[in-house]
C-alpha cells in the first residue's frame, strides 16, 4: 500500500503541522534552576540568568529558618514554580490532607502558577524511605491514583501536575507502559505532565524502551513544565546490567536534550527547570547546562533574548 | 487489591530499610527474598541509595560525631537500621533518631572516645538552632508577661557538658582528646545572623540562664546586685530577650 497521502490531504496535513508548530512556537518556555539553599548567595547574585526558580516546597516545610525566609524573599523578585517531594501520592492509604493544605497555603504565598508531585510512592505507615519508588502500572492503581489527584486538585489553587520518576525496578505485575499510565491518570483528571527528560532517558536505556514512542504516547500540550539533569552510570557485580543513576550532579546529557527538542515539537511547556543536588559547587557546569538549553530553544523558537511571560513574578 | 497493594508496599519499604536488603543478603544474587517477583540485585539497589541518601541527612548534622566513631562506626550504622527505620524525610528528625540511638546504647556500653556524648548532643544542638526549631511552648507564657520582663532568648539550646569540646568545634582537636572539664555552652541563633552562636558560659550564668525559663520581672534582681551583673552579661552576649 502506497505510503503518500493524497497532494491535497498532504498539503492539508502539513498546513496543520505548521499551524501546531506556530502555536506552540508562541510560547518559548521560560528557563531555570531547582532553588537550593547551598548555592543561595550564588543564585541570588545570578538572578538575571534565570527566567524561573523551581522552589521544593518541603523546603519550605523542613528547611531552616533562613533557608525559609531566603525562598520567601524570592517572591516578587522573580517567577517561582512549586514542586512537591513528600505527598507519597501512589502508597494505598488516603491523601495526607493536612500535609496538601500545608503545600496548598506555601503554593498561594509563592504566587506559583503550577504544583507538580511525582507520580510515585515514598513511605508506607510508619516508615518513610525518602526515595522516590514506582507503582505497579495496573488500571487499578491508576483509578485508586485518579481520585487521589481529584483530592489534591480540590484542594490547591492551581494546576497539578505529575512527574515521571525514574525507576530502577518495575513491578512484575505491571500491565501499562509509562506512556499509557501516565496518560490515563492526566487525562482522566486533566491534571497536566512534568516531563522529566533525564528520568525519561535513563528509564529508556535501563529498561530498554523507546524514549520517542514515550513521548508519542503522551497527550498534546499536557507537557506543562520539564526536568533536565545529569546522572552516572553505575557498574556493580550483583546488577544484570550497568545502570544509569539519576543524581542530579552532572551535565545533562545531549541525548536527554534531543528527547526535549522532540517532545516540544507537541508540547507547549511553560516552564524548563535545570535540576542540580550535587557537585552544586561545579556552577560553570549549571551555567552551561543553561546555555545549551537556550541554544536548543534559539534554534526551535528564534532567537529571542525577551525573557519569556510565565505569569508575573509574584 | 486496595489492602494487597498496601501490603506489597509495606513489605518492600521493610525490605529496603531493613539491614539484609541494605547490607547485602541479596547481594550477588537475582534471587526474590521478598517474594515480590523483583530482581534481589536491584532491590539491593534501591536500599543502598535510600540508606546512602539517610546518612547524608544524617551526616550533615552530625559529621564529627560520625567520624568520631572511627572503626565502630559500621557496625554502630548496621545496628541503628536495625533498630530505628526511617519515620520521615526530614535531616533533622533522621538526625535526632540517631541521635537518640546512640544515647541509648552509651547508656549499655561506654563511649569510646568518651567525649563523644557531648559532641554528639553539642551537633544535634547546632543543627536544631540552625533549623530553627526551638522555641515551641514559648508564646503562651509570652503573652501573659509584663513589658520589661525577661526570659531566655527561645532558640537557646543548653549543653552542660562533661568535656571542654571547644577544640573539636574550633576544629583544633589533638591526638590526646579534650580535657575532663565541665563545660557550660549556650547555643543560639541571634536575630540576623545566619549560622548558630556558641557561647562558653559560666556555670553561675547558665544556671541563672536555665532558670529563665518564663518571663521574669527585673525588679527581682534590683535587690541582688550579683545577679543583676549577670542578667546585664546574658542580655550582652545576646541570650535574653525583654518582652514589649
Amino acid at each position: 500500500m502506497p505510503d503518500q497521502a493524497e497532494p491535497d490531504q498532504a498539503e492539508s496535513v502539513l498546513r496543520a503541522f505548521r499551524e501546531s508548530q506556530r502555536a506552540v512556537a508562541k510560547s518559548r518556555p521560560a528557563i531555570g534552576i531547582g532553588y537550593r539553599w547551598n548555592i543561595n548567595d550564588w543564585t541570588r547574585a545570578n538572578l538575571a540568568q534565570f527566567d524561573v526558580l523551581e522552589i521544593t516546597l518541603d523546603h519550605c516545610m523542613n528547611g531552616s529558618e533562613a533557608a525559609r525566609a531566603a525562598i520567601f524573599d524570592l517572591v516578587g523578585q522573580i517567577p517561582l514554580t512549586a514542586h512537591g517531594i513528600g505527598l507519597s501520592i501512589g502508597t494505598d492509604v488516603p491523601l495526607d490532607l493536612a500535609y496538601v493544605d500545608e503545600v496548598s497555603a506555601i503554593v498561594d504565598r509563592l504566587h506559583a502558577p503550577a504544583y507538580s508531585e511525582h507520580l510515585a510512592f515514598t513511605r508506607v505507615p510508619g516508615r518513610d524511605l525518602g526515595n522516590l519508588l514506582p507503582v505497579p502500572k495496573t488500571t487499578e492503581v491508576a483509578e485508586s491514583i485518579i481520585a487521589k489527584v481529584r483530592g489534591v486538585q480540590s484542594r490547591i489553587s492551581v494546576p497539578f501536575l505529575l512527574e515521571n520518576i525514574t525507576y530502577i525496578f518495575d513491578w512484575p505485575d505491571s500491565e501499562l507502559s509509562d506512556a499509557e499510565f501516565l496518560s490515563l491518570i492526566c487525562r482522566e483528571t486533566g491534571a497536566g505532565i512534568l516531563l522529566d527528560v533525564e528520568n525519561l532517558y535513563l528509564n529508556a536505556r535501563n529498561h530498554g524502551f523507546d524514549p520517542y514512542a514515550f513521548l508519542d504516547g503522551l497527550p498534546a500540550n499536557a507537557v506543562k513544565e520539564v526536568h533536565v539533569a545529569g546522572g552516572v552510570t553505575l557498574q556493580e557485580d550483583f546488577l544484570p546490567r550497568p545502570l544509569l543513576q539519576d543524581t542530579h550532579s552532572h551535565p545533562v546529557p545531549e541525548a536527554a536534550l534531543d528527547l526535549l527538542d522532540y517532545a516540544l515539537a507537541r508540547q507547549a511547556p511553560a516552564a524548563i527547570v535545570l535540576e542540580r543536588d550535587h557537585r552544586l559547587d561545579a556552577v560553570d557546569e549549571i551555567l552551561d547546562d543553561l546555555g545549551r538549553l537556550r541554544a536548543r530553544l534559539d534554534r526551535r523558537f528564534g532567537e529571542a533574548h525577551v525573557r519569556p511571560a510565565l505569569g508575573p513574578a509574584g | 487489591m486496595s489492602d494487597r497493594l498496601l501490603d506489597r508496599q509495606v513489605r518492600l519499604v521493610e525490605h529496603l530499610t531493613s539491614g539484609a536488603g541494605i547490607f547485602g543478603a541479596e547481594r550477588g544474587t537475582s534471587a526474590d527474598r521478598t517474594g515480590l517477583g523483583i530482581h534481589g540485585g536491584l532491590l539491593h539497589l534501591e536500599a543502598r541509595f535510600s540508606h546512602e541518601k539517610r546518612m547524608a541527612k544524617i551526616e550533615w548534622a552530625l559529621t564529627t560525631t560520625l567520624d568520631l566513631l572511627g572503626s565502630s562506626r559500621a557496625l554502630i550504622v548496621r545496628d541503628f537500621v536495625e533498630a530505628c527505620p526511617p519515620a520521615s524525610i526530614s535531616r533533622l528528625e533522621n538526625a535526632r533518631q540517631f541521635h537518640d540511638f546512640l544515647l541509648a546504647r552509651w547508656r549499655r556500653e561506654a563511649p569510646e572516645p568518651p567525649h563523644l556524648p557531648d559532641v554528639a548532643s553539642y551537633e544535634l544542638a547546632y543543627a536544631t538552632v540552625r533549623a530553627g526549631e526551638t522555641g515551641v511552648g514559648h508564646e503562651t507564657a509570652a503573652l501573659e508577661a509584663r513589658p520589661g520582663a525577661l526570659r531566655r532568648r527561645p532558640s537557646v539550646v543548653l549543653l552542660r557538658c562533661a568535656f571542654d569540646i571547644r577544640p573539636i568545634l574550633e576544629g583544633r582537636a589533638s591526638d590526646v582528646g579534650p580535657d575532663r572539664r565541665e563545660t557550660f555552652l549556650a547555643v543560639a541563633m541571634l536575630p540576623g545572623a545566619d549560622e548558630p552562636l556558641v557561647s562558653d558560659l559560666t556555670s553561675d550564668l547558665f544556671e541563672l540562664l536555665e532558670m529563665l525559663d518564663q518571663f521574669a520581672d527585673p525588679a527581682v534582681f534590683e535587690d541582688a546586685p550579683e545577679l543583676d551583673k549577670l542578667i546585664s552579661e546574658l542580655a550582652a552576649r545576646g541570650l535574653l530577650e525583654v518582652h514589649r
